[in-house]
């Protein structure tokens, strides 16, 4: 299990991490979410030991990463595709990690199988594309055959092949009962692969929970058709609900649900002739939801730290 | 079974590093190179001119030095492998890779350490002690010569593949203070050569005191079996430069293990 305590991270001025609290439990795929520049990268870098927070810390179950005694074999990460030297081969590359921590050879040639880069091991890691990078990273990260995985957006520069391939991998992983953490700033991408979504903005906290959690939650709006738009609309907005004409004959209705909206018809002798209520989209609860994050920034966005 | 990371499987982690990069591979080829090299290309030109060499030259030849001038080209080679073992980790973004692997810093420096000392002492050695008697064998019947079972001789040529590691070492440091290839190299070429120039502006007599304390006089004075009267003594000259390379590598480490990776 992945802990994070009251982590804030300072670069000068920029609160970069400011006071994020969550866990990430086994068995799920969880995704962490928020728009470019809102922390994600850096509290990663932190949970990886590579950065030093500010206040707080971050813990693999219960050991700060720079007390692991096997680091490889019980978290296994990809950050930047491209955090490699250019003129070591790709086999020779993964030699080097799986010596650090004392992992057999042969493990390197089963990962390097895995993800379907063995026809280019003996390559040269500069020329590969994003993808095979990519491949390359999830490869190192699969070295120890760890408990935990991070990835930092994973799907950047995968086609669609390869991003089927790797969301059915973060399934499988998951379904192992490993802890799978993956970051990404693409809504929809999180809510096809994740269980679970843990949403920050501005290096700040916005919200956790599934993604049938945060939709549920967020404020939908009903279509209604009815035999007198003009009355109900009345009746509507005297319950401080919002309306929207849509079309010639359809209402959208915000703030009310389609219960309160059936109630206030029928008691005015109103003819229903349609009711539906629209579930936001995961994308408009994020919009929402990180919209109102930037408020909190007081608009400096050109000073947040470029991830 | 024990899978603790150890100071060992780190090394034998930097040593796999080490040797599967062009650049230790091209650099150690120009380093052999340029000492072997112009070793024979100078000891050849001093053995053609000897005869009309001015008397004075002749009275304080050093065949040792002299034999080993290829040394004042081939340390920048050794320069440019000591700080691309550790910038080129930063220029890549490799070093969050390493470190991930390997998360205590000064665990992963000693291990670096451990594998530059080792692979430069051995090919230094043996380069020094081949282009000493390669050069003893052109000079052999018209210039004067040195033996190894000469105990001052031994010590100089033993002294100049220490003087060539402790320099891989210093420019290894630079490496880890500076975190970029370029700006390692070009402050290890001008701490070597720059700052000596730096010296003809001030008056002769200030010179005089300095000019020991730069790092190419330090390694001039190891290897040579004379002492030149304004130099350290080998072993003082050793000394020095191992103290550079110590504050160096502890000023690098403790600002390695405080920063951000």
């Amino acid at each position: 299990m992945l802990k994070v305590d009251h982590l804030s991270k300072r670069y000068g001025d920029t609160l970069a991490v400011d006071g994020l609290d969550f866990d990430v439990n086994p068995g799920v795929v969880t995704g962490f979410l928020g728009p470019n520049g809102s922390g994600k990268s850096t509290t990663m870098r932190i949970i990886l030991g590579l950065d030093h927070p500010t206040k707080g810390r971050a813990t693999i179950n219960g050991v700060a990463y720079h007390d692991l005694k096997e680091p490889l074999r019980e978290v296994g990460a990809l950050l930047d595709a491209k955090a490699v030297h250019p003129g070591r081969t790709a086999r020779n590359h993964l030699r080097a990690l799986a010596a650090s921590n004392k992992i057999k050879r042969s493990r390197v040639d089963d990962v390097l199988e895995f993800v379907g880069i063995s026809s280019v091991a003996n390559k040269k890691v500069g020329g590969f594309s994003l993808g095979m990078s990519q491949r390359l990273g999830i490869a190192g990260a699969l070295l120890g055959d760890p408990g935990v995985l991070l990835f930092d957006e994973p799907v950047n520069g995968l086609d669609p092949e390869g991003i089927r391939w790797i969301r059915d991998f973060f399934r499988s992983l998951a379904n192992e009962g490993r802890t799978v953490f993956v970051s990404s700033h693409l809504m929809s991408e999180m809510a096809v692969s994740a269980d679970q979504i843990i949403v920050i903005g501005r290096g700040k906290f916005i919200t956790q929970g599934s993604v049938d959690d945060l939709t549920a939650n967020a404020n939908g709006t009903v279509l209604v058709r009815t035999s007198d738009n003009k009355k109900l609309t009345s009746i509507i907005e005297s319950l401080n609900g919002t309306v929207h004409q849509e079309h010639d004959q359809e209402l959208t209705v915000g703030l009310l649900t389609s219960d309160e909206i059936g109630q206030a018809a029928f008691g005015a002798g109103i003819t229903v002739l349609e009711l539906t209520p629209q579930r936001a989209s995961l994308e408009d609860v994020f919009m929402e939801l990180t919209a109102g994050a930037v408020e909190f920034g007081g608009g400096q966005i050109e000073t947040i730290r470029h991830e | 079974m024990n899978n603790e990371v150890t100071l060992m499987s780190v090394a034998k982690s930097e040593w796999i590093k080490f040797r599967t990069v062009r650049s230790t591979v091209v650099g150690m080829f120009i380093f052999v190179f340029l000492t072997l090299g112009l070793g024979v290309l100078i000891t050849w030109l001093i053995r053609s001119h000897y005869a009309t060499m001015p008397i004075g030259q002749k009275l304080t030849f050093d065949p040792v030095s002299s034999s080993l001038g290829g040394i004042v080209f081939a340390e920048f080679a050794v320069g440019v492998i000591g700080a691309l073992f550790i910038s080129s980790e930063y220029t890549s973004g490799a070093i969050r890779t390493t470190l991930a692997a390997v998360p205590n810093r000064v665990r992963l420096i000693l291990a670096k350490l451990f594998v530059l000392v080792v692979s430069m002492i051995v090919i230094s050695e043996i380069v020094v002690i081949a282009t000493f008697l390669i050069g003893m064998k052109i000079f052999s019947g018209v210039v004067p010569t040195d033996s190894l079972s000469d105990g001052a001789v031994l010590r100089a040529v033993l002294l100049s593949g220490v003087y060539l590691t402790l320099l891989a070492l210093f420019s290894f440091a630079l490496g880890i203070i500076l975190r970029q290839s370029i700006a390692s190299i070009s402050v290890f070429v001008s701490l070597l050569l720059i700052v000596p120039l730096l010296g003809f502006f001030f008056p002769q007599s200030w010179q005089n005191h300095f000019q020991k304390f730069e790092p190419i006089n330090l390694g001039g004075s190891m290897m040579s079996v004379t002492s030149k009267p304004l130099n350290f003594a080998p072993w003082s000259a050793f000394a020095v430069l191992l103290i550079y390379v110590a504050f160096l590598l502890v000023l690098g480490t403790t600002m390695f293990t405080r920063r951000d990776a």
